[in-house]
């Protein structure tokens, strides 16, 4: 699609603002920055530049010919234009994000699971006050003593009293 | 005088398996009364001798014990009353506040688990919100890219426009040098002209005729100043 009207895409800056991590709000802002000054740039010029009054001209410079010369090459200029290179990068880079997005997605939801699983368990966890000591070391891995590792009393590193 | 459950009833840990939910401890410990004879005791003989049943029942020991001489009363007999005197006493005047001393260690270590428990369970739950945050956070990836191809197809078209702009301004300005110089050059002539046709004038003005004019202005004022005085 080399049209030169590539529909610019209206941008929801506040939504946008909403999603962005606190520690990347430079590159938002720096982005956000760019964005605003080529759009003030874009305003200002004009869509096509005013029309050359010709029999104005032809009427008063002497020279024979040069006018219609002018205006010849004029008609007959095509201004080209500026040839898209990063659009195929931009989509690239687009490709690549939803597949690290779906990774991450994924491996957060993984996350969400275990969490959800310990969760459960501390919840259905006995009261304190009815726990034998196997108990406790049933629920919580932890504060299981040692005993091949340090077989004497307190069965654990002094430091660790 | 409340009973409580005899003891007998609480599950001992008699194989591996372990018994838990165990019930929890009873609120208070065994009921004694005069701070050393069980009140199971006292109940167990309610059925049969009633209330005064364990008090006949000690006397008669006593007395039994006493009068046959199986017990001897000797030097011991008073120091035995004494230390269970002071025994009793103890018991019953510092018993509630050791129990509740102990109660208390043991609440400590218990309120200290628990916290550690909410902790953790608190520390989970906004581990599951923070992920939960981060996956909607991500699903707004697409504004990016939209902003970056509108900042590339601004550019370019921006671009595009300057280029127009430059062919324009270039080729206005020479038709508009050429105009210029065209009157620039028109007026300089016209300039030349008047001045070269004064200066031939005032050279034609021959000497005579200065002469013949100046006394031609000066008839002139005459008349035009008694014209005035006149009016005046």
């Amino acid at each position: 699609m080399a049209g030169r009207r590539a529909a610019l895409k209206a941008v929801d800056w506040a939504a946008f603002a909403e999603r962005v991590p606190p520690n990347q709000r430079a590159m938002y802002n720096a982005l956000k920055t760019r964005s605003d000054a080529l759009t003030a740039r874009l305003a200002a010029l004009p869509e096509k530049p005013p029309a050359i009054d010709w029999a104005f001209y032809k009427a008063n410079v002497a020279k024979a010919g040069m006018v219609d010369e002018f205006q010849k090459k004029f008609s007959a200029l095509k201004v080209p234009e500026p040839v898209d290179t990063q659009t195929a990068k931009i989509d690239a880079q687009e490709k690549e994000a939803a597949k690290s997005t779906a990774e991450y997605v994924q491996a957060s939801k993984a996350r969400i699971a275990q969490y959800e699983q310990q969760l459960q368990k501390l919840k259905n966890m006995i009261p304190f006050e009815q726990m034998t000591f196997e108990d406790l070391h049933e629920a919580f891995p932890e504060t299981k003593l040692d005993k091949e590792k340090y077989p004497y009393w307190p069965h654990k590193p002094i430091a660790d009293l | 005088v409340v009973c409580s459950v005899l003891h007998a009833t609480r599950q001992l840990h008699t194989t591996q398996q372990s018994l838990a939910p165990l019930p929890p401890l009873p609120e208070k410990g065994g009921e004694v009364r005069h701070g050393l004879i069980p009140e199971e005791f006292f109940q167990f003989l309610y059925p049969k001798t009633g209330v005064t049943g364990p008090y006949m029942l000690g006397t008669g020991l006593v007395l039994y014990l006493l009068s046959k001489e199986i017990y001897v009363v000797n030097h011991e007999t008073v120091a035995s009353a004494c230390i269970l005197g002071v025994i009793i006493y103890g018991i019953k005047r510092f018993g509630p506040d050791v129990a509740a001393f102990a109660d208390k260690l043991n609440e400590e270590k218990v309120a200290k688990a628990l916290a550690v428990k909410n902790e953790a369970i608190e520390s989970l739950q906004t581990a599951i919100e923070e992920e939960k945050k981060e996956q909607w956070r991500v699903e707004g990836r697409s504004y990016l890219f939209d902003a970056k191809r509108n900042n590339v197809a601004m550019l370019l078209e921006a671009n595009y426009r300057e280029r127009l702009m430059m062919v324009y301004n270039e080729v206005k300005k020479r038709l508009d040098y050429q105009v210029a110089m065209q009157t620039l050059k028109k007026q300089k002539e016209q300039d030349y002209m008047i001045q070269w046709v004064e200066k031939n004038v005032i050279q034609s003005i021959t000497p005579q005729q200065q002469k013949e004019s100046i006394a031609k202005c000066i008839l002139d004022l005459k008349a035009l100043s008694k014209g005035a005085h006149a009016a005046v």
